[in-house]
């Protein structure tokens, strides 16, 4: 298929549209969509861009979308991978919203919803073990992880002001060890 | 300006959120806190529909939370704004896509900020557990949590399996 504004767009509107239960799935379903059904890159790229989107803020799906966009051509390619990843999401909310609120009346509706809730928690809890083995390496990561768990469950911390502090403690460190490193040269 | 909050809210999801699906559920916890644009009771139906429709979750329940706020107008915007970051960002680091893998500033910024998602997340995990959990809904997750230590499944299986038995537990009056 030609790299074309459209297609990208089209791809990715496909994607999205399969992307259930979260963004796990999206490595698969990008692996048989990009690289086998349409070579428009290799499995390298596609990992690369995956780990690069787990490493900048944002929604990691999204994220690997707007990188593949711009490999294949540029800010109008990213552009066409944000929209065509971002619709179906929009349009199926806006469906659902209007109608939830009538069925949401509804007894059994309610106790899908409820079991669907602590599905949910299992789900988060599942995300957290996964973050926790890739995240917390030694005891200063330990530590920036119970740090920043206290502050946000006990003192309901603003969870942006959590992360800019992580930011500065990640660039401390650096400039630290560049200091150190200048005094050994000397 | 109802307008102009959402879109300062959502993109600073965008810009702040850091460590995958879920962690975008810390900052609209704290929105809910604040601004309370909606309780954490309907967000955590909006997130329980998010789960079970198409598209990326943080997409779904920005666009959910922001429909609830302010209409379909509100939706839009908090669907654009939680993604232009995301947009912004990935072309600026494609264009110095070298660089920034070798940055060691770069490096360790991520290895300080890996954990510090995690813990977010952990704290919103525990706060629903708290919270939102009867005892019938102790045992559902007890069930579910062996499920998974068995052997990794897709999340749509525990989706499924709960919305079953959630079901079922209605016709119990157990689902609280």
């Amino acid at each position: 298929m030609e790299k074309t504004l459209y297609n990208i767009f089209k791809t990715f509107f496909k994607v999205g549209t399969l992307l259930l239960g979260g963004g796990y799935v999206i490595l698969p379903l990008l692996q048989c969509e990009l690289v086998e059904k349409r070579n428009w890159i290799n499995d390298d790229e596609l990992c690369e861009y995956y780990a690069l989107s787990q490493s900048i803020p944002g929604i990691i799906a999204a994220n690997t979308a707007i990188f593949v966009g711009y490999k294949l051509k540029k800010t109008a390619g990213a552009f066409a991978a944000t929209i065509g990843i971002t619709l179906p999401a929009f349009i199926a909310i806006i469906i659902v919203a209007k109608l939830i609120e009538e069925i949401i009346k509804w007894k059994f509706i309610q106790s899908i919803f409820w079991g669907v809730g602590i599905g949910v928690v299992l789900l988060v809890f599942l995300a957290i073990k996964e973050m926790w083995k890739k995240s917390i390496v030694d005891k200063f990561t330990c530590g920036i992880f119970f740090l920043v768990f206290i502050l946000s469950a006990c003192f309901k911390a603003p969870p942006a002001a959590l992360i800019i502090l992580s930011i500065f403690i990640g660039i401390w460190i650096e400039y630290q060890k560049k200091i150190e490193h200048g005094e050994k040269q000397e | 300006m109802i307008y102009l909050k959402l879109f300062l809210e959502f993109f600073h999801i965008g810009l702040f959120s850091f460590g995958g699906g879920y962690a975008t559920l810390p900052f609209l916890y704290h929105i809910a806190d604040v601004q309370k644009w909606y309780t954490t009771k309907e967000l955590a139906d909006m997130i329980a529909i998010s789960s079970i429709t198409p598209g990326p979750i943080g997409v779904n329940v920005a666009t959910f939370a922001g429909f609830k706020t302010a209409g379909i107008l509100g939706s839009l915007i908090a669907t654009t704004s939680v993604i232009l970051p995301s947009f912004i960002i990935v072309v600026i680091v494609s264009k110095v896509l070298e660089q920034f893998k070798h940055n060691k500033y770069v490096r360790s910024v991520i290895y300080t900020l890996k954990p510090a998602g995690c813990g977010l997340l952990a704290a919103v995990g525990v706060d629903m557990f708290i919270n939102n959990i009867n005892i019938p809904g102790m045992v559902l997750l007890a069930g579910l949590f062996f499920a998974s230590l068995t052997e990794k499944r897709d999340p749509l299986f525990y989706l499924g399996v709960s919305a079953l038995v959630g079901l079922i537990a209605g016709f119990f009056n157990l689902t609280g």
